[in-house]
């Protein structure tokens, strides 16, 4: 049982932001949570559907990121206190309902959590997603430590209530996989939004009529609607101007005022710290971000003549305090802005940290940087050359997608016209490294692989003649590729799509999806069949086993032959991570030295110079190859590789 | 708070490791032990994709005033736990200084690129060598080796913890850990991780 | 023996032959480890190998070839013509065999050959092409002589016969028979003069090698394109191209003979045979071809005409002769000069062109020009 839901009322836990926005949620009594999972988001909905039945919560792994805001928001139209949780991609997945959904407005409390994640530490980007806050014109709010995190979260259902919309909270990845002390508050017992007895449904009222008529947005209402949701953005500035989020410390005259908002607080006030700067520096937080309000800013923007910015991601916040303080006229004064734009002193890419603004403050001020040991970080640095080798991303041992794209490649080779393959997200999109043999050619957003190689597939007819291959997981199959697919097979295109069906959403943590058969509580649910899914678009539908590679091969060479549509190939072999695989071993491996021919003509090592699975070990003094126990988990798959047969496999009991 | 004392404040730990080591619960269990005592503790993590064989790093700031930023400022680790030994060499290159402690497990985990023979592991006479040179002080652990004869090789992070608290000046005792140990674990996996501490400690004791 | 210097391994395979257009599709660099395949008519690298030496490179056909150092290898040094390389006689033979004559593209000479030293035990295996459905073809290893007629008939398109011989000879097979074009015999004459290192025991089986008379081969992709074009969904039971002045290619369907003419069938010749100098297979115990005679294409047609090079080919058609497995008749006494000014002719194109890719006159990228001309 975690603390997060049977923690007390004024217990300190030590807890991580992802669990602080959860029990926030729990005390405000949220009844239905969607989303889809994502690095560094997931955790929130996995946390609380592990409590659901306990709770009396309503929890879903949803299709995509769309459809789980869309199944938090009925949940808001029923009366329920509903959150949708997502990472910043997945925010742009969901936009298109998310524009509407701020037209019109909500009922009971609804809050999207976006968990983001400036640096792409686990991203292919660092999207700032507050963009839509401003975009779109709903209010945005940011905690700035994990005390904030829970109290917000809570917090923000009130105040999705008090203005009748969708509240944007914004984490970022060292808020959301940090952890820190936080007091617990009092689990709320209620099952309804305040003011209802049960989940329902109103639509009698009147088109304008928020929350008794149907909820339509539609043209004609679209002024009427527009100014009501600018009203809301009004009350919100009002209410955001004595918020308890936005805290000041520092002198009252500073020599230069920090503006900062979420996890670049901490950095902030770590900065201050190290300088010594406590007496001449202001830190003015911000926990409400959009709308900013204005006579709250001008308060502390006339108090200095120097600003400095420090947020994470892009210039949302020091766009916006320029705006606000150009809007103030002459009574703000003449400002001197810094931040993260041309000039700097903040890099404008990558996360920040505590000497990242040490460095910045200490720039503005004129002083000497505040620098460790330099002998040290010399000597420091030329051992870590020699003695920490660089670890590259891989396949786990074991990993289905390591053969998979083994076949792949060598079948676009012998096929020898210059075929390639287009991806998207997930584990796979490791194909396009050297642990993949190089074998992605595109990679973008869910879905794109698919998408993509539509297109390449209908261009024939300007001489166009490379096979086009795309690959998608089998989460990402429900999540976007779907349509992708069904314009693939309406328009003809001429595409191969190997779908790599590897049984869950295994990158963010091995999560469900629609082809599982539970969801997120680990209750029952039927499956649905990507094979009989894709057949019934009707195309061709090939299942085969990776790690049968050979007979694999075949398949696809065969398949390369073929032309005028879709082909489908469902390579289909559990996660090495999965709870029906991890932990045990299928084979026991040995390598058999005396054949083993290392780095010899007809064999230079395939195993662990190509292969590459971390549980092959070369060993340099005895120049052969060794099975590592600790890392091996018994896949087999390196014995049918090997060209002499010195590995081979035996069959555990 | 009077009760609190620390060496330095905030005192800076950092738990380091390859994806699949128990970095995460190590750090946690850490960090959990400190708080029921009433400090303020800060854990600053990186994983997602370090299941993949990547490398895994957790801050750790200990305060008995207030809490810090997830990240230690450069140069300023206190003790560096590395249950991976090349790992602490890349922790030291941001965060160590001369005066570093050092807590270290001999069992090395090959990364793709050594094991493709691109790159090359050091000795552990390099390594022994390289964190006499870098540290104040350090202590080395054939931690793997004793937790796979314990039947689990992930027990080592737990041993480190245990090393940790025959070292260091922060209250991690046996009783303290029992506590917070029982209310991570299920109760059957209480008493192999109970074994595991001990020897941790032991060995540095 | 000469030695190899400067190998490089794949990397020679990969920049200096493949780039360039050279590879023969022989696959003599397949079949020793996994880096290479061979798929329908190509040779692919699926991996990068790193290593500065290899077998491919030592054994590739489009390496640094020493032709001549293969010569004295292999031949006696006065039966070497400039034009033919070693000719120890020019016969003109058939299959006794009616079956094996109607199976056969002309005479069934060679059928009738692998099958008389498989049956005599002079070899265990015989490595052969065997077309496929779709017209590209295949290697196929043989033990069973009966087996063998099956298997007549030319192939347009390469097959991956140095790599069947290559799997072959690390199995149990200890006597091992080859029918091979001038590419593939040459990669098997470096295997047999320059074993290298390791390879000795392996390369020891190979027993026999039969050289076919080759002009070009056709690529398997234009080829397919070309016959879906003219004969369409029309069974396609053989193909030839008869010395005849209109200069075309016939296919024989079940609906009677379609004719391609000539310049079509050229454009599709795969482009690495421009740069082969071997018009009858130098390097084999004897070559097989078509015969030319003054009784003209309709006789001709029936018949192989076939040059012997070493005393183990002398022997195989000595016996067949005993044997009364072939039947021969008097070789035309122009035969031999006519056969020498075609091969000429071919050498002296190939030259043209190594040069207009090379840039000079006498290292023509993997030989040199001396060495085409057996100098």
């Amino acid at each position: 049982m975690s603390i997060v839901s049977t923690g007390t009322k004024g217990q300190t836990a030590l807890l991580m932001g992802n669990d602080a926005i959860a029990r926030g949620a729990l005390e405000a009594g949220v009844r239905v949570v969607a989303g889809y999972p994502g690095t560094p988001s997931s955790e929130i909905i996995q946390t609380l559907a592990d409590v659901a039945s306990d709770q009396g919560l309503y929890v879903e792994w949803s299709a995509n990121e769309k459809v789980g805001l869309e199944v938090a928001a009925a949940g808001s139209f029923a009366q329920l206190r509903s959150m949708a949780v997502m990472k910043q991609v997945g925010v742009n997945v969901a936009s298109d309902f998310l524009l509407h959904l701020a037209e019109y407005g909500t009922r009971a409390g609804l809050v999207l959590i976006t968990c983001e994640d400036p640096g792409g530490l686990s991203s292919t980007n660092e999207g700032d997603s507050r963009h839509y806050a401003k975009m779109m014109e709903f209010p945005l709010v940011e905690p700035g430590n994990f005390q904030e995190a829970k109290d917000m979260a809570a917090w923000s259902f009130e105040l999705s209530e008090e203005v009748r919309n969708v509240v944007m909270f914004r984490s970022v990845t060292r808020m959301s996989h940090a952890s820190g002390n936080v007091v617990l508050g009092e689990p709320s017992s209620s099952l309804m939004a305040p003011g209802s007895s049960k989940a329902r449904f109103q639509f009698d009222g009147a088109m304008m009529d928020q929350m008794g008529g149907p909820v339509v947005t539609f043209p004609g209402t679209v002024d009427a609607m527009h100014r009501r949701q600018l009203e809301k953005l009004a009350r919100v500035r009002e209410i955001f101007e004595t918020s308890p989020f936005n805290t000041y410390a520092g002198p009252d005259q500073p020599e230069l005022l920090v503006i900062t908002s979420s996890a670049a607080y901490l950095y902030s006030q770590e900065a201050i710290a190290l300088l010594g700067l406590e007496e001449r520096v202001g830190l003015l937080k911000l926990g409400t971000t959009w709308p900013l309000p204005p006579r709250l800013l001008a308060k502390y923007l006339k108090a200095s003549e120097k600003i400095f910015i420090v947020e994470e991601g892009t210039p949302f916040l020091e766009d916006n305090v320029k705006t606000l303080w150009a809007e103030l006229g002459p009574k703000a004064g003449t400002k001197q802005f810094f931040g993260r734009k041309d000039g700097g002193p903040l890099p404008p890419t990558n996360e920040l940290n505590p000497d990242r603004v040490a460095q910045g403050l200490a720039e503005i001020l004129g002083l000497p940087a505040v620098l460790p040991d330099q002998a040290y970080r010399d000597r420091a640095n030329e051992l870590a050359k020699s003695h920490a080798p660089f670890r590259a991303m891989t396949f786990c041992p074991g990993c289905p997608h390591r053969a998979s794209y083994w076949v792949i490649n060598s079948a676009l080779k012998q096929d020898n016209r210059r075929g390639f393959v287009c991806g998207d997200i997930g584990c796979y999109t490791m194909g396009a490294i050297s642990c993949g043999f190089n074998t992605l050619k595109t990679s973008h957003a869910m879905g794109s692989g698919t998408g993509v190689a539509s297109g390449f597939g209908k261009l024939s007819r300007f001489g166009f003649d490379q096979p086009v291959m795309a690959i998608s997981g089998d989460s990402t199959f429900f999540h976007a590729v779907m349509p992708a697919l069904v314009n693939a097979v309406h328009n003809q295109a001429d595409m191969i799509l190997v779908v790599v069906d590897n049984s869950g959403t295994a990158m963010t943590g091995f999560q469900p999806h629609p082809g599982s058969l539970s969801d997120a509580s680990g209750g029952a649910l039927p499956a649905l069949d990507i094979a009989r899914i894709c057949e019934a678009m009707g195309v061709k539908v090939v299942i085969a086993d990776p790690f049968e590679m050979e007979a694999t091969e075949k398949t696809l060479l065969d398949l390369l032959d073929e032309t005028g549509g879709v082909r489908v190939l469902i390579l289909r072999q559990a996660c090495a991570l999965s709870p029906g695989k991890k932990g045990k071993h299928q084979f026991d491996m040995t390598v058999d030295e005396t054949v083993c021919l290392a780095e010899d003509c007809g064999c230079n090592r395939l195993c662990t110079r190509v292969f590459g699975c971390p549980g092959l070990i070369w060993d340099p003094k005895a120049k052969k190859t060794r099975i590592d126990e600790v890392i091996c988990v018994g896949c087999g798959v390196c014995a049918t590789i090997c060209p002499t047969g010195a590995i081979t496999r035996k069959e555990v009991a | 708070m009077t009760a609190l004392q620390l060496s330095f404040d905030p005192y800076n730990l950092i738990i380091t490791g390859v994806g699949g080591q128990g970095n995460v619960l190590a750090s946690r269990l850490l960090g959990r032990m400190l708080v029921e005592q009433g400090y303020y503790v800060t854990i600053g993590e990186t994983f997602g994709a370090s299941q993949r064989g990547g490398s895994v790093m957790s801050h750790l700031r200990i305060s008995t005033r207030s809490a810090w930023s997830p990240q230690i400022p450069h140069g300023r680790a206190h003790m560096v736990i590395a249950i991976e030994p090349s790992e602490a060499f890349r922790v030291l290159a941001v965060y160590g200084n001369p005066e570093v402690q050092v807590i270290w497990n001999t069992r090395p985990i090959h990364p793709v690129s050594v094991i493709t023979g691109q790159a090359v592991y050091p000795s552990l006479e390099e390594i022994t060598q390289g964190l006499n040179e870098l540290s104040a002080q350090n202590w080395r652990l054939e931690a793997t080796a004793q937790a796979q004869t314990m039947g689990n090789p992930i027990l080592g992070n737990i041993m480190m913890v245990g090393a940790l608290s025959a070292v260091s000046d922060l209250p991690l005792g046996p009783d303290i850990f029992e506590k917070t140990i029982n209310e991570m674990m299920p109760p059957a996996k209480v008493p192999i991780n109970l074994e595991a501490f001990a020897w941790g400690r032991a060995a540095l004791s | 023996m000469v030695e190899i210097k400067e190998n490089q391994g794949q990397t020679w395979i990969r920049n200096q032959v493949m780039a360039q257009g050279l590879c023969t599709g022989c696959a003599a660099c397949v079949g020793l480890c996994p880096y290479q395949k061979f798929y329908r008519d190509q040779t692919a690298i699926i991996h990068e190998c790193d290593r500065t030496w290899g077998r491919c490179s030592a054994y590739c056909p489009r390496g640094q070839v020493d032709l001549n150092a293969l010569r004295q290898a292999m031949f006696d040094a006065d039966d070497l013509t400039p034009e033919l390389g070693a000719v120890k006689g020019l016969y003109m033979t058939r299959a006794k065999d009616l079956q094996i004559r109607e199976r056969a593209q002309h005479g069934g000479t060679v059928s009738t050959l692998v099958a008389l030293a498989l049956e005599e035990g002079l070899i265990d295996t015989a490595v052969l092409a065997e077309s496929e459905k779709n017209h590209s073809s295949k290697s196929t290893a043989v033990s069973d002589p009966a087996q063998v007629a099956s298997l007549s008939g030319s192939k347009f398109s390469v097959s991956p016969t140095v790599a069947k011989f290559n799997e072959i000879s690390q199995g149990d097979s200890s006597r091992i028979g080859v029918v091979a074009t001038p590419c593939q015999a040459l990669a098997l004459a470096r295997m047999r003069v320059h074993p290298q290192p390791g390879d000795e025991e392996r390369v020891k089986k190979l027993a026999l090698v039969i050289g076919l008379f080759c002009g070009w081969a056709l690529s398997f992709k234009e080829l397919q394109q070309l016959i879906k074009e003219k004969a369409g969904a029309a069974h396609v039971k053989g193909m030839d191209i008869p010395p005849s002045q209109h200069k075309i290619m016939e296919l024989r369907t079940e609906k009677g003979t379609i004719e391609i003419p000539m310049e079509e069938v050229l454009a599709c010749v795969r482009e690495s045979c421009r740069y082969c100098y071997d018009l009858t297979c130098e390097f084999a115990d004897l070559s097989v071809g078509s015969a030319r005679s003054p009784e003209g294409w309709q006789v001709d047609r029936g018949w192989n005409q076939v040059l012997v090079r070493t005393e183990k080919g002398q022997a195989l058609l000595d016996l067949a002769r005993s044997r009364g497995v072939l039947e021969f008749k008097d070789v035309p006494p122009e035969n031999l000069s006519k056969l020498k000014a075609a091969s000429l002719g071919k050498k002296n194109t190939c030259m043209v062109r190594l040069e207009e890719v090379s840039g000079r006159k006498d290292d023509l990228i993997y030989t040199r020009r001396e060495a085409i001309l057996c100098q």
